[in-house]
C-alpha cells in the first residue's frame, strides 16, 4: 500500500488525470475504460517486482512516438510547435484522434500489414501493388478486423465453378494473400494459423514438435480446409488457381494417411451445410468465441506499440512461453471482441494508457522489458525510416513513380534505402550494419541534404538559413532539432551547437557549420530509433 | 520453462554481440586503430565462393558425356590429373585439377531460381518465418575477427534479383551482412563493357562531395556528444549496435586497409590475366581481400556484356553462351589459383564453384542454337584449395547424365563439407528469430569425408 501511495504521489501521474475526462468523442471515453484496466494490471506487476514505473514521457517524446507508431513518420516542425504550444489538458488524446483520421495512418497500417500478410517470396514484389490498394481501403474505412480477415480467408482464388475472377472488385485483390502462399494448402494453413491465431504450426508440418502441443495431424487437418485449391498455371511468377470448394480431405505427404478438415481446437466443422470449406473456416477463425483470434490480435498490436508482446515471439504461445500478463491479455481480447473487433478502439485504449505514455529514459540498468515499466527503444522499419528522413530533410521526390518499371533493379533513393534497411524481426533488438552507417554518413541522400558548400540546393538548410524570422543561430539550431528529433534542444546542447556554428567549424564558415550540425542530428541514435 | 531460460541467455547474447568487442568510447574513433594488428599468429582459413548465377550446365563444364547424344558439341580435354577430363573451354583451370575435387553427384529437389538459390546459399528451402542466413554470413561469423578494419564478409558483383534474402544475414542480424561491391542487381542492364571500373568501388567510403577530413572529424565529434547523452539514458541493445556499426564504418573510412579495393595498385599484366571484366576483376579483388585476412569473399558471374541472358540460364543459345562464360571464368579462376599458390595462401583458402542447380542433359527440340533447362536432379560443383584433397571426382552420373548413380550430395551435405574444410563445426547452433537455436547446417548432413 505504501508503494501505491508513492505512485499516486508522483507528480507525473497527476498530469494524466485530466486525460480521463477528455473533451473528445464518446468513442475515446469508451476506450479509456480499457486504458485504465491496462494501467492497473500492468502496475500491479511492476509493484510486485519491487520497482518504480518510469514517469510519463514529455509531450515531445510522446508526440514523436505516437507519430512513428501510428503515422509511420516523425512529425513536421509545424506540428511539433503546435502541439507543444497547445495548452488543452486533453491534447494527447486529441492528437491521437487527429492521426487516426489522417492518410498517414492508412499508409502506415498498410505498410505494416502488407509485410505481415505477404510472406517473403519470389512473387511478393509483383503482388504488392494490388494488395496494398486492398489493404488501404480497409484501413481507410476502418473495416472491422474480423470482417477483414474473413474477406482474406474467403477471397475468390480464380476460376471457381465456371465463374471467373473479377479483377476490378476490391475483394478480388485479396487473392494476393493466396498467390504469395503459392495456393498451397500447407502454406495457407501455416499463415492463417500464425498470423490470425498467433499459433505457429510450421514445424508440425513435417514432424510432431518436441515441445509444442501441436501435432502433425492437426497441422494437416487445418490444411485440409484449403485442399480444394489447385494452382492451375505458372504464368510467369504469379499463379492462378481453380477450386473445388467442398473438398475437405488431404493426404499427408510421404504417408498413406488422409486427414479430414478439423479446427485447431479439435472440433469438427459442420459439414451438413452446403457452405464452401473456406467460409466455414473463416466463420470459426473470426468468431468472438474463438479462443485464439482476439487475443492473438491484441498481442500483435501490443507488440506493435511496445516492441515486445505479452507472448513473445508473438506467434509461439506454448507452455514454455506463457504470456507475461495473462489476465490483461484475456480482458483486452474480451473487450476487443465486445467492441466488434474495432481496431481503432484497440489502438485508442493502448496509446491513451499511461503504460504507453511512459518515458523510455532510465536511470541506470534497464528494467526487465516485459514488465513494461518504461517504454522500450524500437528500431524503425525501412518505411518508417525513409518517410522520416524525407520529413526531416524536406526531400521532394521528383517522380515517385520513377522506379516503377525497374522491378528488376533498385534505382531510386527510396528503393535503395528500403533494401538497405530491410525491417527486422525484433524491433527492441535492432542491429545496425557498417554499410548502413556508411550510407548515412557519406551517401548521396544525406550528403546532398547536408551539403554546406551548396546550401542553396538543400531543401531544409536553405529554408532555415534564409528565413527572416530565424534571425539568430539559436533559432536556426532549434529548428534543426525540431525537424530531426522532434524536440527543443536542451540548454547545454543549444549552447554547444550555437558555439560550433558561430565558430564556423573547420571551414570557418557558419553555413558549412550548420550543415555539420544537421548531419550529426540525422546520424544520431535518437533520430534513428523510436523511443 | 527451458524456453524461458533460453530467452534470457539469448538476450544476453544479443547484448554482447551488439556491443562487439570494442564498444564505444568517448575518447575517440581512432583509438581502435591502434589495436589494428590483432595478434592472431595462427592464420585462420578463408573461403572464396564463385557463384554461378542462373545454374551452370554440368554436362558442358565438369561432367561431359562425349559419347552420348546428350553430350552436345563440346569436347573433353585432359587435366593435370590422369583420368580426369573436363570441358575444352576450361583449359587453364584444367592445370589445377590436382588441387580440385569435382562433385559430380549433386542432387537437390528445387528447380526454381529463387528457391534454388536460397537452398544452395543457406542449405534450406525458404519456409515461413525462419530467416536463414546465407552461408557467407554464418562462416564469417565463425572465422571473422570483430576488430578487423575490413568487413568479414564481402560480396562482389552479386545479382540478387532471384531472391535477395539468399544474400542476407537472416537471423544473425545486419552485423553479419555482406559488404556489397559492384552490385550487379543495379547495373544488370548496362551493356557498357567498362562499367566494372566504376562498379567495383566500395559505395560511400569517401565523404560526400567536398566534405574535408577535418569536417568529417568535426561532424563525428558533434555526433558523439549527442550519442553520449542519449546512450546514458538509454542503455539498451539497439543504441549500442548503432554505435558499434558507426565505429567500424569510421575505422574502415580511415583505414589503410581500404586500399584493398584500389585495383590500380596491381600491375597491368596481372589485371589482364584475370580478364578485364566484372567477374575477372572481382576475382582479383577477392585475392586482395583474402591477403588482408577477410575470411569470406564471394564473386558472382552473372552477366556477359552483349549476351542477353541471366548468367548461366541458357534455355536458348546454350553452347555459344556457355563457351563465352567459360572464356571469362577460366582465366579469372586460374589466375586466382595461381596467385594464391604463389603467395602461399592456397592451402588456407577454400575455393567453391557452384550455382543454384544444373541443366537438363537432354537438349529439348526447337531451341535456338540448342538450349538446356533447369535440372536439380544430377549436377556438378567444385571444391578447390585449402582443406581439400585435390585430384578427385566425387560421385558419378549415368551414361546419359540424367541420374546420380553414386554418392548423391544434397545442399546440407555440400555446405557441411565446406564448413569442415574450413575447420568450422557445421552443427554449431545460433540463436534464431523463431525462439529456438538453429545449426549452421542441418544435423542430417553427411559431409563428403573422402575429399577432406
Amino acid at each position: 500500500m505504501i508503494m501505491r501511495c508513492g505512485i499516486l504521489a508522483c507528480p507525473a501521474l497527476l498530469l494524466v488525470v485530466p486525460l480521463l475526462r477528455a473533451e473528445v468523442g464518446p468513442e475515446v471515453t469508451e476506450a479509456l475504460k480499457l486504458s485504465s484496466t491496462i494501467d492497473r494490471l500492468i502496475e500491479v506487476r511492476i509493484k510486485d517486482a519491487g520497482i518504480r514505473p518510469a514517469p510519463l514521457a514529455s509531450d515531445a517524446e510522446f508526440m514523436r512516438r505516437v507519430y512513428l507508431d501510428l503515422a509511420g513518420r516523425i512529425p513536421r516542425v509545424s506540428e511539433v510547435r503546435a502541439f507543444l504550444d497547445d495548452k488543452r489538458p486533453d491534447k494527447r488524446a486529441r492528437l491521437v484522434e487527429q492521426i487516426l483520421r489522417s492518410a498517414a495512418y492508412v499508409n502506415h497500417m498498410t505498410n505494416t500489414w502488407n509485410r505481415l500478410l505477404l510472406p517473403e517470396s519470389n512473387n511478393r514484389r509483383f503482388l504488392d501493388q494490388t494488395f496494398r490498394a486492398w489493404l488501404a481501403q480497409r484501413f481507410r474505412d476502418n473495416v472491422a478486423y474480423d470482417t477483414m480477415v474473413r474477406e482474406l480467408i474467403t477471397a475468390p482464388v480464380g476460376y471457381s465453378q465456371g465463374r471467373s475472377l473479377s479483377r476490378s472488385t476490391g475483394a478480388g485483390q485479396a487473392i494476393a494473400f493466396y498467390q504469395a502462399n503459392e495456393f498451397k494448402p500447407e502454406n495457407l494453413a501455416a499463415s492463417v494459423s500464425r498470423i490470425f491465431l498467433g499459433v505457429k504450426l510450421e514445424c508440425a508440418q513435417c514432424h510432431n514438435h518436441p515441445f509444442a502441443e501441436y501435432k502433425r495431424t492437426q497441422f494437416w487437418q487445418l490444411a485440409a480446409f484449403f485442399a480444394g485449391i489447385r494452382s492451375t498455371s505458372r504464368n510467369g511468377f504469379v499463379t492462378t488457381a481453380s477450386e473445388s470448394p467442398r473438398v475437405n480431405k488431404i493426404k499427408i505427404p510421404d504417408t498413406e494417411t488422409e486427414v479430414v478438415a478439423r479446427f485447431l481446437d479439435g472440433t469438427e466443422p459442420d459439414m451438413t451445410s452446403d457452405l464452401p470449406l473456406r467460409q466455414i473456416l473463416a466463420d470459426w477463425v473470426t468468431s468472438p468465441t474463438n479462443p485464439y483470434f482476439a487475443k492473438a490480435t491484441v498481442n500483435r498490436f501490443w507488440a506493435h506499440f511496445f516492441g515486445i508482446g505479452f507472448v513473445d515471439p508473438v506467434d509461439e504461445p506454448s507452455e514454455g512461453n506463457p504470456p507475461s500478463h495473462p489476465e490483461l491479455l484475456e480482458e483486452m481480447g474480451r473487450q476487443f471482441a465486445a467492441h466488434q473487433f474495432d481496431l481503432k478502439y484497440l489502438i485508442r485504449a493502448i496509446v491513451n494508457s499511461k503504460t504507453y505514455q511512459r518515458t523510455s529514459e532510465v536511470d541506470g540498468e534497464e528494467p526487465e522489458p516485459r514488465l513494461f515499466a518504461c517504454m522500450a527503444i524500437k528500431g524503425l522499419t525501412a518505411e518508417q525510416f525513409w518517410d522520416s528522413l524525407v520529413q526531416a530533410t524536406g526531400y521532394r521526390q521528383t517522380n515517385p513513380q520513377a522506379g516503377r518499371q525497374t522491378v528488376f533493379t533498385q534505382t531510386t533513393a527510396r528503393q535503395q534505402f528500403l533494401a538497405m534497411f530491410a525491417s527486422q524481426e525484433r524491433p527492441t533488438e535492432y542491429q545496425s550494419s557498417i554499410l548502413q552507417a556508411l550510407m548515412l554518413m557519406n551517401g548521396d541522400f544525406i550528403g546532398s541534404a547536408t551539403d554546406g558548400a551548396n546550401l542553396e540546393k538543400t531543401e531544409r538548410l536553405a529554408a532555415i538559413w534564409d528565413a527572416p524570422f530565424l534571425d539568430t543561430t539559436a533559432k536556426k539550431v532549434e529548428v534543426l532539432f525540431l525537424a530531426t528529433l522532434s524536440r527543443m534542444p536542451s540548454a547545454e546542447e543549444l549552447d554547444r551547437m550555437v558555439r560550433y556554428v558561430d565558430s564556423g567549424g573547420p571551414k570557418k564558415n557558419p553555413r558549412a557549420a550548420i550543415a555539420d550540425v544537421f548531419w550529426a542530428l540525422l546520424n544520431s541514435s535518437e533520430f534513428m530509433f523510436n523511443h | 520453462m527451458a524456453k524461458h531460460d533460453y530467452q534470457l541467455t539469448r538476450r544476453e547474447w544479443m547484448r554482447l554481440t551488439s556491443a562487439g568487442v570494442v564498444g564505444f568510447s568517448m575518447s575517440g574513433w581512432i583509438e581502435a586503430l591502434a589495436r589494428e594488428t590483432v595478434n592472431n599468429p595462427q592464420r585462420r582459413k578463408s573461403c572464396i565462393l564463385l557463384w554461378m548465377n542462373g545454374g551452370p550446365s554440368q554436362i558442358d563444364t565438369f561432367d561431359l558425356k562425349p559419347n552420348h547424344e546428350n553430350g552436345g558439341e563440346f569436347k573433353e580435354i585432359q587435366t593435370n590429373v590422369p583420368g580426369i577430363k573436363i570441358s575444352e573451354h576450361l583449359p587453364k583451370i584444367s592445370k589445377f585439377m590436382d588441387k580440385m575435387a569435382i562433385v559430380r553427384s549433386m542432387s537437390t529437389k528445387e528447380g526454381d531460381h529463387g528457391r534454388g538459390t536460397f537452398l544452395m546459399r543457406t542449405g534450406e528451402l525458404p519456409q515461413g518465418p525462419i530467416h536463414y542466413p546465407t552461408i557467407g554470413a554464418s562462416l564469417s561469423k565463425e572465422l571473422g575477427d570483430d576488430q578487423s578494419e575490413l568487413p568479414n564478409f564481402v560480396s562482389i558483383a552479386p545479382y540478387r534479383f532471384f531472391n535477395p534474402a539468399a544474400w542476407g544475414p537472416g537471423f544473425l542480424g545486419p552485423k553479419y551482412a555482406p559488404l556489397i561491391v559492384g552490385d550487379a542487381t543495379r547495373a544488370f542492364r548496362t551493356n557498357d563493357a567498362d562499367a566494372y571500373q566504376e562498379l567495383l568501388k566500395v559505395q560511400n567510403l569517401q565523404p560526400y562531395g567536398d566534405v574535408s577530413k577535418e569536417q568529417v572529424d568535426a561532424r563525428i565529434s558533434l555526433l558523439q556528444s549527442l550519442e553520449h547523452d542519449f546512450v546514458r539514458k538509454h542503455p539498451g541493445i539497439s543504441p549500442k549496435s548503432h554505435q558499434t556499426a558507426y565505429d567500424r564504418a569510421v575505422r574502415l573510412m580511415r583505414s589503410e586497409a581500404a586500399k584493398a579495393f584500389d585495383l590500380s595498385e596491381e600491375k597491368d599484366e596481372t589485371r589482364d590475366a584475370y580478364g578485364r571484366n566484372l567477374f575477372g576483376q572481382g576475382c582479383l579483388l577477392a585475392r586482395r581481400l583474402i591477403e588482408r585476412k577477410v575470411p569470406f569473399v564471394e564473386v558472382t558471374l552473372s552477366r556477359v556484356p552483349g549476351l542477353n541472358v541471366f548468367g548461366w540460364d541458357t534455355h536458348n543459345n546454350n553452347f555459344p553462351t556457355v563457351r563465352r562464360l567459360c572464356e571469362i571464368l577460366d582465366p579469372a579462376w586460374a589466375a586466382l589459383m595461381s596467385d594464391l599458390k604463389d603467395r602461399g595462401l592456397l592451402d588456407s583458402t577454400l575455393i567453391v564453384w557452384m550455382g543454384e542447380f544444373g541443366r537438363t542433359p537432354k537438349i529439348p527440340r526447337g531451341r535456338q542454337n540448342g538450349g538446356r533447362d533447369h535440372y536439380p536432379n544430377a549436377w556438378s560443383t567444385v571444391l578447390a584449395g585449402g582443406g581439400i584433397k585435390g585430384g578427385q571426382v566425387v560421385g558419378r552420373t549415368s551414361a546419359d547424365g540424367t541420374t546420380v548413380e553414386e554418392r548423391p550430395v544434397n545442399s546440407h551435405d555440400f555446405l557441411a563439407t565446406i564448413c569442415k574444410a574450413l575447420g568450422v563445426d557445421p552443427h554449431k547452433y545460433n540463436p534464431s528469430n523463431v525462439g529456438r537455436p538453429i545449426p549452421i547446417v542441418d544435423k542430417k548432413a553427411r559431409p563428403i569425408e573422402e575429399i577432406l
